[in-house]
């Protein structure tokens, strides 16, 4: 039975095979026609530069995870470039083959190899799913719930004149003040963008098809405001392609050999801190406790499982991401009265407390760095004596 | 002054940090000029041409929110208003069956009107015109009911708008003369005229009105026999809607991906899942060398976890410290804790070592050593792609304030954490070697340290009184 049905399954797969590739040549992005692929396949050279161009616009903005970058400004980057990419987004993501790295980097060889490197991407992960929920057209008013997707998007890059000389402590300050009032004018910004999102949820209440969403968006409105004057033809036409983007978040910078040092650095001020707060106080115990008698071992028996069972909980919640529990990616908001319980979709009021309690974290997180600075600094001040150190009001 | 490669990392970081508030500032300035545009009155993209006033019709009658109506329009709108509310209040009492009896009247209602107005010229089809103008009994306005032609598609209009609208139609359309409720099909059958979302009054649902229908003696009495009159349709709003060609591609569209998510969990999904590993590990033993089995991307992603577990343990560190043991017990209890900690900060050290290993072997190679843009993710990469978004349902305007506010505030500290340790990194250790200027250093580097650039220090000179 298996083995005539393994045999069914070839003939009926390698005639699926064209339509496949035709299928695939449709949806990836500058999709190269299946005679590319078959050229491919018998590792012409004439079919490399369209491969290394499709690996190149498939990784790059999957090197954040699927996040969708934005156009790249000006001419596409050129094939050494292009090269170059794909080779250290395929090496970093583990692709295992190093005949890859040997190919040329002009691009002009290799195409056998490519088509694997392909295969082994599609293998590995949905990376057609990813590619089409990046490009799909976004219609609700959407809010990224965790930043996962904001963080990954690095962002045109900017054009920046590099401070090369040494530069004056106050251009710091100044730099930290800039930023300080951009943060508040962008919430001056957020806070006012809410308002005008209520209201055009609920002006619009009533006229949407679908009943669970109940009014429109923006995009929908849009939609509608331009259809009816007449501007656009098309539907496609009219869904703005930016109208919600993933909003952005700061980017981590590059993790170079400063992210080791970080955490390490971390995890090794913490083990001194563990070890000097454990340390005395099992010296103190035992002197207590040298005494005692055997019944009070099966009590530390008890306490010790307790207390295994919280460490282990709690080394859970990172090593399962943490994250599984919260929800994931964007959502689309959807105003509704009366709260109903019963339906699908979260609740405003729980993110909020999820943000809440994220929020109280992170404030603990950086008054503990702030205070370890001041001791430090009240450390390496004390060497000099002579001085008298003003605290800021307001502690 | 720092020195320079000093500088140079940290203006780097700064002016990072600065790029990203920027870009997205910009995304929500595009985002504000949007909403604000569909809020504004909808103004018509060209005037129509066979209309017989049509420009100073539509300029006439744009009821922008800038221009105050006047004390007298107010009242008659708050009378009218008021009169509509109640009217609505007395239908919704009376009839519930009416709403299908409503909605069938409706659809040969439009449909007398389609027929009696296809053959007067119409604009371009993508443009829905349709205009209903309430009468106010005591002036008289007329109504002018044009549905659209073909598409279901009407406008939304408050009390006000018609109002105004019905002014000035009146006012600019002298030929067709004062009527009451007959239709003019030639006369507002092409006139786009600006249209404003408003905010509803009571909240009903309604259709497409009655061309004809009773206005007057029902809207003042109230009684049974105007009630009656009124359940024959009485147009309390239009309702816009999204043209069919986009619901149905909007329902073609959502039907595709739920079928692709089901593809997911069919039988054929092991064997393909089979194939894969399969072919995944022929790949990987038909490479050269031993592979660690570690990528980049995920000895990246670990670190970050580590990081996340440094905090998390810190924490716990940092509750059981502060927490006063009452008995023996706890005490016990707490001194396991704190070797727990212990021990697992050591594996996740040893851990940290083992990677760095693992990325420094892999660092030999033809492979050609380049930073990858992206940043690990706190989330843990490799979740499903997200089919459909969910739905996040909020109740009030303030609730979404609140929810963007703190999201806000996360993404703020979330930098502000970074470049705090940045910034200890780099300025920490320059405060520690005496320098020129070292007073005024380390009173910068407190304030942008401690205070987060807040405020700022005194230093004073204890000089000893001679």
């Amino acid at each position: 039975m298996g083995r005539r049905r393994r045999r069914v399954d070839r003939g009926a797969a390698v005639g699926a095979l064209p339509e496949a590739i035709a299928a695939l040549s449709r949806t990836l992005p500058a999709g190269p026609s299946p005679e590319i692929f078959r050229r491919a396949k018998f590792d012409r050279p004439e079919a490399a530069p369209a491969l290394w161009q499709l690996l190149f616009r498939v990784l790059s903005p999957l090197s954040a995870n699927g996040a969708s970058a934005p156009p790249a400004q000006g001419e596409p980057p050129s094939t050494e470039a292009q090269v170059r990419v794909v080779k250290s987004e395929l090496h970093s993501q583990g692709y295992p083959r190093r005949a890859l790295a040997q190919l040329p980097e002009d691009g002009s060889q290799g195409s056998r190899e490519l088509l694997l490197a392909l295969a082994w991407l599609l293998a590995r992960g949905p990376l057609l799913e990813r590619l089409l929920a990046q490009t799909r057209v976004r219609l609700g008013d959407e809010i990224p719930l965790c930043e996962c997707e904001a963080l990954a998007s690095p962002g045109p890059p900017v054009p920046r004149v590099e401070a090369d000389g040494p530069v004056d402590i106050r251009h710091l300050q100044w730099l930290m003040g800039k930023l300080r009032f951009q943060w508040r004018k962008l919430i001056t910004s957020q806070q006012e963008q809410c308002a005008l999102l209520g209201k055009i949820h609920s002006y619009t209440r009533g006229c949407h098809s679908d009943r669970s969403l109940g009014h429109l968006s923006v995009a929908e409105t849009e939609l509608l405001r331009d259809a009816e004057g007449g501007r656009q033809d098309t539907v496609l036409g009219t869904c703005p392609p930016e109208a919600s983007q993933p909003t952005f978040v700061p980017r981590i910078p590059e993790k170079g050999a400063g992210e080791w040092e970080l955490v390490a650095r971390e995890l090794q001020a913490l083990q001194e801190e563990l070890r000097g707060a454990a340390e005395p106080r099992r010296a103190a115990w035992e002197a207590r406790v040298g005494g005692w008698g055997p019944e009070w071992s099966a009590v530390q028996r008890a306490s010790r499982e307790a207390v295994g069972l919280e460490l282990a909980a709690l080394q859970r919640a990172w090593e399962r991401g943490g994250a599984a529990a919260q929800p994931h990616g964007p959502c689309r908001l959807v105003k509704s009265d009366a709260g109903a319980s019963g339906g699908p979709g979260l609740r405003a009021a729980q993110v909020i407390e999820v943000l809440r309690s994220r929020e109280a974290c992170l404030e603990a997180v950086l008054c503990q760095l702030q205070r370890q600075c001041r001791q430090e600094l009240a450390r390496l001040a004390g060497a000099l004596p002579g001085l008298i150190w003003i605290l800021p009001p307001g502690r | 002054m720092l020195p320079a490669d000093c500088s140079r990392r940290l203006v780097a970081e700064l002016r990072d940090a600065l790029d990203a508030c920027a870009e997205r500032q910009r995304q929500l300035e595009r985002n504000l000029r949007v909403s604000r545009r569909l809020l504004r009155t909808w103004e018509p993209a060209e005037t129509p041409a066979p209309q017989p006033t049509p420009a100073p019709e539509t300029s006439g009658e744009a009821p922008s929110p800038e221009s105050t109506p006047s004390p007298q329009d107010l009242k008659e709108l708050e009378l009218l208003t008021q009169a509509l509310e109640k009217a609505v209040r007395v239908r919704k009492g009376i009839s519930k069956t009416g709403e299908r009896h409503k909605a069938l009247s409706l659809k040969s209602g439009s449909a007398a009107i389609s027929a009696t107005t296809a053959s007067a010229p119409s604009r371009a089809s993508g443009q829905a015109s349709c205009r209903v103008s309430e009468t106010k009994p005591p002036r008289g306005i007329q109504q002018t009911v044009v549905p659209a032609r073909g598409l279901p598609e009407c406008r939304l209009l408050s009390v006000g708008d018609r109002t105004r609208m019905g002014r000035g139609s009146r006012a600019t359309k002298p030929g067709p003369g004062p009527r009451d409720q007959q239709i003019p099909p030639s006369a507002a059958l092409q006139a786009p005229e600006a249209f404003t979302l408003k905010e509803k009054g009571a909240d009903v649902d309604c259709w497409l009105p009655q061309p004809l229908w009773k206005p007057c003696s029902g809207l003042e009495g109230g009684s049974p026999q105007s009630a009656a009159s009124l359940s024959t349709g009485f147009p309390d709003r239009i309702l816009l809607r999204l043209p069919m060609a986009y619901r149905k591609a909007a329902s073609r569209n959502s039907r595709l991906w739920a079928q692709l998510s089901s593809t997911q969990t069919s039988d054929s999904v092991d064997a393909a899942a089979t194939a894969k590993t399969q072919f995944l590990q022929k790949m990987q033993m038909t490479s050269g060398g031993p592979g660690s089995g570690l990528s980049a991307a995920a000895v990246e992603a670990e670190v970050g976890l580590l990081r996340t577990a440094c905090s998390l343990l810190r924490r716990r560190m940092e509750e059981v410290l502060s927490a006063d043991p009452a008995d023996c017990m706890q005490e016990y209890r707490c001194l396991l804790t704190l070797e727990g900690l212990q021990a697992i900060t050591e594996q996740c050290l040893h851990r940290l070592q083992e990677l760095r290993a693992a990325v420094a072997g892999q660092q030999l190679g033809p492979w050609p050593v380049g930073r990858r843009p992206g940043a690990s993710l706190p989330c843990g990469g490799g979740t499903d792609p997200i089919w459909s978004p969910q739905l996040l349902l909020y109740s009030s305007t303030q609730e979404l304030q609140t929810l963007e506010a703190l999201r806000l505030r996360v993404a703020m500290l979330d930098q502000q954490i970074h470049l705090e340790k940045v910034l200890m990194a780099e300025l920490l250790p320059l405060v520690g070697t005496q320098g020129p200027h070292w007073l005024a250093l380390c009173r910068a580097v407190h304030s942008l340290l401690c205070e987060g650039g807040e405020r700022f220090l005194t230093v004073l000179r204890d000089e000893p009184a001679d």
